[in-house]
């Protein structure tokens, strides 16, 4: 591996996920993670080169939605600037080519989506192609179930398992003050709630929640100066897959074990059990045992952790859920998780999907040392 | 089974039906709120001064928060304007009539309305314009409740006085 440009994250802020904020649209919202992120690493929007911001306008309800989003991320006097359609988490992807590329040295990443403006399921269900599949009204519950089922199928795996590891993410999730769900729950318990669409009950999927994210990201230059405690990126990659449902296994994640080898590889690790923590975009828990597959884990193992921070069981405000991952990993090796803190982490990977049933994977191997010397 | 179909299939049809249900937010909640008392409010930014309106959380530009609400006149001067020669979907005002953009007396930033009570033509930049509401009782707190605007018959103001509100 040849070498690279030394890049870090910096700062992270988010807002606490909620189901409806009633006090602040979707700018005052970015604001207030923009303005938090900035003020933590004690800088004005004017020391930021370029800025790049994860949503999707059928959140907003009006094209061109993002373009508001610009007056609460301190765009004057002008910048660099890119949208994507995307989870925020993949923003970071683009940030860091940019800098490899030796565009910026510094970078602004805003993830925003007021789902309780709009369905989110009804948006889910459009993302499917119009002649066979979103007809028959399938969204992210009903795809995420087909998955489940396929791979309980292939694995025997069983209800109960799937109650325990939810379990585990409600008990951790309980630490973050941030997450929407913040009781913690037994799989005897979780076990009991209703079928949601079977095989999944509603314990072992989230609420949809809202939030605003911003990360901030810079290169070696420029990193200590905003930062005490940066956290290296030491390798990232992500892969996408068809998006025709039947034309590949559900049961199994191609992309995110490619993604998790070419991310460890760049990171020049064996593989992800090398790291002491995982925070996987995984909203059922039958994507976190594809995801442990793909990736290698032993998902029953003490380390590394996984999703300390609760997951997305316990927070997914869509758009900003993947970047959440890579905050929650800053703050982990950075010694800003408090009361979820795994000790002596020292490395961990932040995962992110987008599209049905784990179509699109993103694996970034962060550490507390620089990368590359 | 293999004979094409008398009348093959061209086209599906597929409808989106996709609610939205906004919320005002407490800046814009209180501007609206305001309307009804033939009040305008803007939010003034804590770093450089300048007022906005409708009012916002912070100053796109200084990037400082703007959280002093202050009261704006129903008045004030065209910035910039076109005329409507067209008919335009949802709207069935005589044509051809002025849109404005108008920069309220005591506000940084322009508002865009329409212009009536006087012949389109005569629309300039620098007119002085004033705010005609619905009448007591029947406004509910809303961006309709400011009718429209019309020409106050005052002297024009100086460019100078507007120049840098374009």
């Amino acid at each position: 591996m040849s070498t690279l440009r030394n890049v870090a994250i910096v700062g992270f802020a988010q807002l606490p996920v909620v189901a409806r904020d009633e006090h602040h649209v979707t700018t005052d919202m970015i604001y207030m993670a923009v303005r938090q992120a900035l003020t933590n690493c004690g800088v004005e929007p004017g020391a930021i080169e370029y800025q790049i911001s994860g949503s999707t306008d059928y959140t907003d309800g009006r094209p061109f939605g993002f373009a508001a989003a610009l007056d609460a991320m301190g765009c004057w006097p002008p910048k660099q600037d890119l949208h994507l359609e995307m989870d925020a988490a993949f923003c970071v992807y683009y940030a860091w080519l940019r800098m490899q590329a030796g565009d910026c040295d510094t970078a602004l990443v805003v993830g925003h989506g007021k789902t309780s403006e709009g369905d989110p399921n009804r948006v889910a269900n459009l993302q499917l192609d119009p002649y066979y599949q979103a007809p028959i009204g399938l969204d992210l519950k009903s795809t995420a179930a087909l998955q489940a089922s396929a791979y309980m199928t292939r694995t025997g795996t069983t209800d109960r398992d799937l109650a325990a590891i939810a379990a585990r993410n409600r008990t951790a999730g309980a630490r973050n003050p941030d997450n929407q769900v913040r009781h913690a729950a037994t799989a005897e318990e979780l076990l009991q709630t209703p079928w949601d669409v079977e095989p999944l009950r509603t314990g072992y999927v989230p609420p949809i929640g809202e939030s605003a994210t911003c990360l901030i990201m810079a290169t070696e230059e420029k990193a200590s100066a905003l930062c005490d405690r940066p956290v290296w990126i030491h390798g990232i990659d992500q892969r996408v897959e068809m998006q025709t449902l039947g034309a590949r296994d559900l049961s199994r994640s191609a992309s995110a074990q490619l993604a998790g080898q070419n991310a460890c590889a760049m990171a020049d690790l064996k593989g992800a059990t090398e790291v002491d923590l995982l925070e996987l975009f995984a909203t059922t828990p039958v994507e976190e045992l594809i995801l442990c597959d793909a990736l290698g884990i032993d998902p029953k193992t003490a380390r590394p952790a996984i999703n300390p921070s609760g997951g997305p069981l316990c927070a997914h405000p869509i758009m900003n859920t993947g970047l959440i991952r890579m905050g929650e990993v800053f703050r982990q090796l950075s010694g800003r998780a408090d009361g979820r803190a795994v000790p002596g982490a020292r490395r961990g990977i932040a995962h992110a999907t987008q599209g049905h049933c784990l179509q699109h994977n993103l694996v970034c191997v962060l550490g507390t040392e620089r990368r590359w010397s | 089974m293999n004979e094409p179909p008398k009348e093959p299939v061209k086209q599906i049809k597929a409808h989106m039906w996709l609610p939205y249900n906004y919320v005002a937010g407490d800046y814009k909640a209180r501007f609206l709120r305001a309307l009804k008392h033939k009040k305008i409010l803007g939010s003034k930014c804590s770093k450089t001064g300048k007022v906005f309106v409708a009012p916002v959380m912070n100053s796109a530009e200084s990037f400082a928060p703007a959280n002093e609400f202050v009261e704006v006149a129903d008045r004030g001067v065209i910035t910039t304007f076109c005329i409507v020669n067209i008919p335009v979907i949802g709207r069935t005002l005589a044509l051809p009539y002025a849109c404005a953009s108008v920069a309220l007396d005591g506000a940084d930033i322009s508002i865009f309305t329409l212009i009536q009570e006087c012949e389109a033509k005569n629309v300039r930049m620098g007119m002085r314009v004033e705010a005609v509401w619905k009448p007591d009782g029947e406004r509910e707190g809303s961006w309709d409740d400011i009718l429209h605007f019309r020409p106050t018959g005052e002297p024009d103001a100086p460019q100078a006085s507007y120049i840098n509100r374009l």
